[in-house]
């Protein structure tokens, strides 16, 4: 790889990049800005490209309007009870579908893949039927996390981690007379346990930034999850732009942090996933 | 022992109604949204002074998240429903055709003593096959809310904007005084068609027949209403935004007015506190020197939920709107217009009041309430919402030739919409 | 028949899931695809939905501006995508993670902060997009309420927010192509270009064809940006499958005719996406 010498070639990529890099940032960084910027100064001419001084305004503003700190502690709760669960059952079908041959299996996994393409919209209603009308779920951690559980891209993902692994291994091991739970969780999967952590992401973050299903099954204040409470400064009498960002930030940027942290973890996870 | 159980039964038959009209008691959990549930709260520890059994907690939440689980809780047969939500008048026709069983008759509660105390036309939307599912709250009386020194700054008198056209001359006379930088008034163009509907009921013309049985959009007096909402649009005095940009328009300055209901008093008074005594309103324009100065838009109402507390929920929304003293304290605290007929003759509506510089904006805006025309707004109301918004859209951009054209196209489409025949 | 019951084992939980939370509520509102949902109780009668489709204007129109934005946005978000991740993996670049950082960031943030972000940064007044602009001399457009460029926002939007996700995809598939590919077009003297054209470009079309199915799929949803950003507006410009169906579904309270608009996006989906897959095979 050295073999390759940085030249002109070098330097024209990162002058493509750089800025490139910069302008999608720039979202970003004025996400952060906002958050300490006076409610006054919102819609007014001038940008706020550098940090103002009413962060500590727009927190109090924050803490005043939503049960802030408590909807981030039911989130972080319910999107980690969330990941963990979510990973036990997609890496359970995604092996199944991946190592055995059984009856149905074609049509089986062709069906969970189409579930992708119905809009979620046209399901919710129905589904919050059955979960509040007939099993009485409402307003329990179990409303939030069970029904999501259903991930057909978890699945799919790692299915394909499953069939890069050596089947004559884990025959090797049948053979042994070891059992098959046990060759799931001692051999199988910490062979894809660096895909499984790159899908454990993805599925923290489709919890963490969930918004239609928690709103509609945790009604009472003291459920609610922080997207939710976050979603409640928008669209009344007082708009509170800064409290508003103030939360996204505080939502944000731990999990950017966590994201940056298991980058090259996450990108050779997805990686393993992709290549067959 | 059967007998013992049916004496008890009698008894508790006896009984049971007596205590409970007497002492409601429990906890009962109300929804609204942005001013509506600030002005409930307020009036809570009021209400506990006379039922102290019953404990209240309002939820305040957007408008579109009350909307989501309002149809999610009652497609799923009223579970989780609260026991008393806001509903907004012209949503109500949709509501009682679609879910009747979600929501209490009101008349065994009692309503019937205070069906007299509302005006007719502020009923008619709340009541559906002999039963009342909501008590009327505020109506939107529409009108211009003003500032007063902004207006002073460019030389514009407002007790000398009659009609729209002196509208549309004084946005001129603004727009050249501030270089086109602040507007009359806040339009939300592409996304809703409000104007067009303050002025459509102004000329006494509404998307749907009184009877609510056809469509009336493609009538005269709605095409000469969205031929003025051109005209003012093409003189480039309007902001262009929504609910939110209007908001931090009136912080900014932005625009020196705003038209619309009534119970926006309460948004400006509450957002622009800073603001006091530089604010003021005069009627909305006329079509022409003399015409009809009032019209309506939005207002709202509380239900009782089929699944309520009904006792404490009655008992709590009859206080609220049924009484003056909860009325004119919500209309204090956050400027909402009583529908309930006695309160307008409350001494605090004929005050000064010093936010909007010594003016009694009370007493002006309830005086209009006798000449609005009723409508009705059927449960359609989203449907024909829906394709107005695009309509009202195009034909200021100037993609039909005429409002006439652009109505009958409109009227065609809410038939397809909705299955209602377009009136003749 | 063992392998049969074993694998059934592992899937168990996950069926169950499906069993007990999808499988119902997902024929559930195909039977109200099927109904006259407008009245308090449905009435069987498929033409009320199914029959609404052809001759409703606003469906038409969002499905014209869903295909639209499939046709424009989705290979233009990919080609990004791959010219991203291949930027990504040059050995050359310096400050990688930054750079990386920079480009995935975008998919942690949450929808509610993203669009308010999104509406202030594209106000045609006061939005920095337009401050820009005119230091650059460029009177720009009023973004969100004109048709043309609030549908540009849509696709600036989605593209900001999902090149990211797409370039990891694709980065995973580049870092499994063999290096000895290279080394050896490096000793037979093959130009960089035709390098990326001859062997990277073919040995990526799997990973490539998921990422468009993904997109593709997503398009036909498309319902955050369009609903919180430019608000389906001005006048219906931004009005997609997703939002109309949101509309149909949760303001005017008619589940059938959402229903229908749902899973006419879907089987729209299911047959694109198919075309699409067959279309990588017979390529490679």
């Amino acid at each position: 790889m050295t073999s390759r010498r940085p030249g002109r070639g070098a330097l024209g990529l990162h002058l493509t990049l750089a800025p490139l890099a910069l302008l999608w940032l720039m979202p970003l960084w004025l996400m952060v800005t906002y958050a300490t910027t006076p409610e006054a100064d919102f819609l007014q001419p001038g940008v706020p490209l550098g940090l103002g001084g009413a962060l500590a305004d727009n927190w109090a503003i924050l803490l005043a309007q939503t049960p802030f700190p408590r909807a981030i502690a039911n989130s972080v709760a319910t999107s980690l009870i969330y990941t963990a669960c979510s990973i036990v059952l997609t890496s359970l079908a995604g092996y199944a579908f991946a190592q055995f041959r059984f009856f149905g299996r074609g049509v089986l996994f062709a069906l969970v893949v189409a579930t992708l393409t119905v809009p979620y919209v046209v399901v919710v209603i129905p589904q919050f039927v059955l979960v509040a009308r007939d099993f009485h779920l409402s307003n329990t951690w179990a409303a939030v996390v069970v029904p999501p559980l259903f991930n057909s891209l978890g699945v799919f993902f790692m299915r394909q981690n499953f069939m890069a692994l050596p089947k004559d291994m884990l025959d090797a091991a049948r053979v042994e007379g070891v059992g098959e739970l046990r060759i799931f969780f001692q051999i199988a999967l910490p062979l894809v346990l660096p895909s499984t952590a790159a899908l454990g992401i993805i599925l923290f973050l489709q919890s963490w930034n969930n918004y239609l299903w928690p709103l509609l099954v945790l009604s009472r204040a003291d459920a609610q999850t922080a997207p939710v409470a976050l979603g409640a400064l928008v669209g009344l009498d007082r708009v509170h732009w800064g409290a508003l960002m103030v939360g996204a930030v505080v939502m944000t940027m731990p999990v950017l942090a966590v994201f940056v942290f298991l980058q090259r973890y996450f990108i050779a996870g997805i990686t393993a996933g992709a290549v067959k | 022992m059967r007998s013992l159980r049916l004496t008890a039964a009698l008894l508790a038959g006896m009984t049971a109604p007596a205590l409970a009209a007497d002492k409601p008691s429990g906890t009962i959990t109300v929804w609204g949204w942005n001013i509506a549930a600030e002005a409930l709260e307020h009036i809570v520890p009021a209400f506990n002074a006379e039922h102290p059994g019953v404990t209240v907690k309002v939820v305040n939440m957007g408008h579109s998240d009350l909307h989501d689980r309002v149809a999610a809780d009652c497609a799923a047969g009223g579970t989780d429903m609260p026991d008393v939500t806001i509903v907004e008048n012209q949503e109500a026709g949709l509501l009682w055709n679609r879910f009747p069983a979600c929501f209490a008759d009101m008349k065994p509660l009692g309503y019937d003593a205070y069906a007299n105390k509302f005006p007719a036309f502020k009923q008619l939307d709340l009541q559906a096959d002999g039963k009342v599912f909501a008590m009327p709250w505020d109506s939107g009386p529409v009108t211009v809310f003003y500032r007063r020194d902004l207006y002073k700054q460019a030389g514009i008198d407002p007790q000398a904007i009659a009609t729209w056209d002196d509208f549309i001359a004084a946005g001129k006379k603004l727009s050249a005084a501030t270089g086109g930088k602040v507007k009359m008034a806040t339009i939300y163009k592409g996304t809703d068609d409000e104007w067009f509907r303050m002025l459509a009921v102004q000329n006494g013309c509404y998307y749907f027949s009184d009877d609510g049985r056809s469509i009336t959009v493609a009538r005269p007096g709605c095409a000469k209403a969205l031929a003025k909402v051109k005209d003012v649009w093409d003189a480039g005095i309007l902001n262009v935004g929504g609910w939110d940009e209007q908001i931090q328009f009136d912080k900014t300055g932005a625009a020196a007015s705003q038209l619309y209901g009534g119970w926006y008093e309460g948004t400006i008074r509450s957002n622009d506190a800073d603001q006091s005594g530089r604010w003021g309103v005069y009627p909305m324009p006329a079509f022409e020197a003399g015409g009809r100065r009032a019209s309506n838009i939005g207002g709202s109402s509380l239900a009782i939920a089929a699944t309520a507390n009904k006792p404490a929920a009655w008992a709590f929304v009859s206080y609220a709107l049924g009484t003056d003293a909860g009325q004119i304290s919500m209309m204090k605290y956050r400027g909402l217009v009583p529908a309930l007929l006695s309160a307008v003759d409350d001494p605090y509506v004929k005050q000064d009041q010093p936010f909007w510089g010594g003016q009694k904006v009370w007493a002006d805006m309830l005086e209009t309430l006798p000449r609005i025309v009723p409508y009705n707004a059927t449960p359609y109301f989203t449907d024909a919402r829906g394709v107005m918004k695009v309509v009202v859209n195009d034909y200021l951009d100037g993609r039909y030739k005429t409002a006439d054209e652009a109505l009958r196209v409109a009227a065609d489409q809410i038939a397809g919409a909705s299955g209602l025949p377009v009136a003749p | 028949m063992r392998r049969s019951a074993v694998a059934y084992g592992f899937l168990f939980p996950y069926l169950a899931v499906f069993a007990a939370f999808w499988a119902w509520p997902i024929v559930q509102s195909i039977v109200y695809s099927l109904q006259n949902t407008r009245g308090a109780v449905p009435v069987f009668s498929p033409s009320a939905n199914w029959g609404r489709l052809a001759g409703d204007p606003v469906f038409l129109r969002a499905l014209g501006h869903t295909l639209a934005f499939l046709v424009l946005q989705v290979p233009a978000m990919l080609a990004l995508a791959i010219g991203l991740a291949v930027a990504l993996n040059a050995p050359a670049l310096r400050a990688r993670a930054l750079f990386r950082f920079a480009f995935f960031a975008p998919i942690v943030v949450g929808e509610v902060a993203y669009s308010t972000v999104f509406r202030l940064l594209f106000n045609g007044q006061y939005g920095a997009v337009n401050k820009a602009l005119a230091a650059l001399g460029i009177a720009g457009p009023d973004w969100l309420n004109e048709p043309v460029s609030a549908f540009a926002v849509l696709v600036i939007a989605v593209t900001w927010r999902w090149t990211g996700y797409n370039a990891i995809i694709v980065l995973a598939g580049l870092q499994g192509i063999p290096r000895e590919l290279y080394e050896a077009a490096e000793v037979d003297g093959v130009p960089r270009w035709l390098q990326f054209w001859r062997i990277t470009l073919p040995l990526l079309l799997p990973v490539v064809a998921v990422a468009a199915v993904l997109s593709i799929i997503g398009s036909l949803q498309l319902f955050v940006e369009p609903q919180l950003i430019t608000r389906s507006g001005p006048g219906g410009a931004t009005e997609t499958l997703g939002t109309y169906l949101y509309q149909q579904g949760f303001r005017a309270f008619n589940f059938g005719y959402a229903a229908a608009i749902g899973y006419a996006a879907a089987m729209l989906a299911l047959v694109v996406s198919l075309a699409q897959v067959s279309l990588f095979r017979s390529r490679t």
